[in-house]
């Protein structure tokens, strides 16, 4: 989930060979649902339209819709390495 | 003409401080291995800045100018970028563990339609991040 367009999701996604599914939220409306906008200082290139942008979190869920682990960015610049994902995913989905 | 040079080589160390800087912050960020403790970053992007400025009072050649200009553009757009890239939420709305996720809708990549309803009796992994970029 981002701010990105979905012509833009379309055009990148190849880059990183990525398939999950990728959804769009230039008007934070599914951001402001889980309350992830930040309210912060708003940084963001010249050429993005959205008002502001999600912090950068991950959120495992379960069958029920239940959260189970999230993983919330204090600062944008540093985020939680792949491994800390991979362990919290066997830890919850594969207890 | 002396000064010249001793400026144009204040500035070329300058802007070889703050590349190889620049480029060792950018391979971090590529290895998801950014610090927490990024002061030493801070040190040396605004030594480039500093030297860059260094170089200009001691005056470089025309084209010499170039190396002292990048080294304080770079040398200060770094430590800016820092200073605002804290991320806070809302805390009495921001969603927890133990929450139930809320039903959304959305539009993916090629543009179809997207509900949250067909996550219902899936282990779920959820991504918000800023951009592309």
């Amino acid at each position: 989930m981002s701010v990105d367009l979905p012509e833009v999701i379309a055009d990148r996604r190849h880059l990183h060979g990525l398939t999950a599914t990728m959804l769009s939220d230039q008007q934070l409306a599914v951001t402001d649902l889980f309350g992830l906008r930040n309210q912060g200082f708003h940084s963001a290139p010249g050429t993005e339209e959205a008002a502001a942008l999600p912090v950068p979190a991950t959120l495992l869920v379960d069958r029920d819709g239940t959260v189970l682990w999230m993983d919330l960015s204090e600062n944008y610049q540093r985020r939680s390495d792949p491994s800390v994902v991979l362990a919290a995913m066997k830890t919850h989905f594969d207890p | 003409m002396a000064r010249n040079k001793t400026g144009t080589k204040i500035g070329l160390a300058a802007a070889t401080i703050a590349v190889v800087t620049a480029w060792y912050w950018f391979y971090l960020v590529d290895e998801v291995a950014l610090p927490s403790d990024r002061s030493l970053f801070v040190v040396l992007f605004l030594l480039a800045a500093a030297l860059g400025v260094l170089a200009l009072v001691k005056r470089t050649s025309w084209f010499g100018a170039a190396p002292a200009l990048l080294a304080i553009a770079i040398g200060l757009f770094f430590p800016v970028t820092m200073s605002v890239s804290e991320q806070i939420v809302a805390r009495d709305t921001v969603i927890e563990v133990g929450d139930t996720v809320p039903r959304f809708t959305s539009i993916d990549g090629s543009g179809n339609a997207f509900d949250s309803g067909v996550l219902s009796g899936h282990l779920v992994l959820i991504k918000f991040f800023r951009a592309h970029w």
